[in-house]
């Protein structure tokens, strides 16, 4: 699934709204801090898309309550902003030493034929490119399951592609317009 | 069939035997969705044991196939409801017993045979034989553990499997048959559905992210998805510094303009969109010195100027929204200067 017209016009739509209330302050100058705003409403702007329905629009605007609430409030404006900048949900942790050691203790018990060593390691090193895409989708880390997991990854890679489609236009044009 | 006697001898495992009493079915709420996921995957690791399968096996595959072809009709391309792999898997599972059973006379005249439930499975079911070469650490551990198992274990006939299948594609839910070779527990079978909604979600994701239909085994594809994201995020960082560098006036006005433009945004085509609704005048000063040198093409068309409340939704529609992103600049600037001049 691409990225629809309607997403992209939605997006922008949002960014727009985000932009705005940076507006009044556009004299903070600094291009980082412009940077920021930027990529901020964005961010919301992308995740309220999902309005909510997906984990990684709520951990991305959680994420970016924690920088700037207002803007997210703002943003929100009425869509359940205050459940959605305070909940967590309680992080998967398991204490990495503990299950080595069960693991160790337990490869060592099975008496490991050809295959079965084989198919560990691939399954390990499954395991490690999974949590490599948690640590890479917000709010990986609260996802339970793989499939949820992965469901994720679909819905916020087109997302994503939403974004950068639409920012890409607007800075063309805007270089564009600069470049005389 | 003689076969018939033997299992019953054998039924005697310490297996609970659950498919007896009927069904073992798992529901596993959405529906269609989950049906359409399910199948590929189930048939697609076993396109591999279909080694020799009996005529008998055949005639299930046609009896069900006949029946679950209508439903690929329905279903989103080369899907098919579940009872037509889960068949598959019986008609193999079967086969095997078969050949261990009879070794001797029927081997030649199965060779044959197996060709024929292939094909079928191939026609209906193309986008199977991917799904075959995908997770491979995860069929490779089926198959291993069913070649093992081959001696071992029996299931039961394959009558009470066909009766069932009809089942199958009547009722909402999804059917998980255990495999041959395969505890029928439900925290099994329930795995195995686990794994197969995995294996369809991944493949989603290999159509998404260009360049992974051609990779083998899922830690490499997830590999190139972790890519991608990050590409992509870093994307967006490089976008947004570009934005935040240009003239900052432009960068907060332009979206101004731009939010009048609301419903004419395109896939990354913004042609003719920036004759919407009232453009506020400071903004428009600002905007003369940058439009002014768009003046590289002739406008596509003539824009009724009055008041700049037109709407051109219609006009919009028309055009091809396949264009590259970059005719933004192209659509949107050929229309300011003209625009610009009535005000001037």
């Amino acid at each position: 699934m691409q990225p629809t017209s309607s997403m992209n016009e939605q997006f922008l739509k949002n960014w727009q709204m985000g932009l705005q209330i940076f507006r009044p302050s556009i004299d903070n100058t600094s291009v980082s801090e412009r940077k920021r705003a930027i990529k901020l409403s964005a961010d919301v702007a992308m995740a309220s898309l999902r309005k909510g329905t997906t984990c990684w629009s709520r951990a991305l605007i959680q994420k970016a309550a924690t920088e700037d609430s207002f803007l997210v409030r703002q943003m929100l404006a009425g869509i359940k902003e205050e459940t959605l900048i305070n909940r967590k949900l309680p992080k998967i942790v398991c204490h990495r030493k503990i299950v080595r050691r069960s693991k160790k203790i337990l490869m060592r018990r099975k008496s490991s034929s050809a295959m079965e060593e084989v198919t560990a390691k691939a399954k390990k090193l499954v395991k490690r490119k999974t949590k490599g895409l948690r640590n890479v989708v917000p709010g990986g880390e609260f996802m339970s399951n793989n499939v949820l997991l992965i469901q994720e990854t679909l819905d916020y890679i087109v997302s994503l592609q939403t974004q950068v489609n639409v920012m890409r236009s607007i800075v063309d044009a805007a270089e564009a317009g600069v470049e005389r | 069939m003689d076969l018939s006697g033997r299992f019953g001898a054998r039924s005697g495992d310490g297996v609970p035997f659950r498919e007896v009493t009927g069904l073992e079915s798992l529901h596993l709420g959405g529906g269609d969705e989950f049906r359409q996921m399910v199948p590929p995957e189930n048939g697609g690791g076993f396109t591999a044991l279909l080694e020799l399968p009996p005529t008998r096996a055949v005639e299930l595959l046609h009896s069900s196939s006949s029946s679950s072809s209508q439903a690929t009709l329905h279903s989103l391309g080369t899907l098919t409801f579940p009872s037509n792999p889960i068949l598959m898997e019986r008609a193999s599972r079967f086969s095997v017993i078969a050949t261990e059973q009879n070794p001797n006379g029927n081997i030649s005249g199965e060779t044959t045979t197996s060709s024929v439930p292939s094909n079928e499975h191939i026609k209906t079911e193309p986008a199977e034989t991917e799904t075959s070469d995908q997770a491979a650490v995860e069929k490779q551990n089926n198959r291993c553990g069913k070649r093992k198992d081959f001696d071992k274990k029996v299931k039961s006939s394959t009558k009470k499997k066909s009766k069932s299948s009809e089942e199958n594609e009547k009722l909402p839910y999804v059917h998980v048959r255990a495999r041959r070779g395969q505890a029928t527990d439900s925290h099994s079978l329930a795995e195995r559905a686990r794994r197969e909604k995995i294996n369809a979600r991944m493949k989603l994701l290999q159509e998404l992210v260009p360049g992974c239909d051609k990779i083998q085994g899922t830690a490499l594809v997830l590999d190139e998805i972790i890519n991608h994201v990050q590409s992509l995020q870093r994307q967006v960082e490089m976008l947004s510094m570009r934005l935040a560098s240009v003239n900052p006036r432009i960068d907060f006005n332009l979206d101004t303009i731009l939010a009048s433009e609301n419903g004419s945004l395109m896939d990354g085509s913004f042609n003719g969109t920036t004759m919407q609704l009232a453009w506020p005048h400071q903004v428009m000063e600002t905007e003369q010195s940058y439009h002014h040198r768009q003046l590289q093409q002739p406008p596509p068309q003539q824009w009724p100027f009055d008041g700049l409340n037109q709407p051109v939704w219609g006009r919009e529609e028309n055009q091809d929204h396949g264009n590259d992103h970059n005719s933004l600049m192209v659509g949107s600037a050929s229309l300011h200067p003209n625009q610009v001049k009535m005000e001037l």
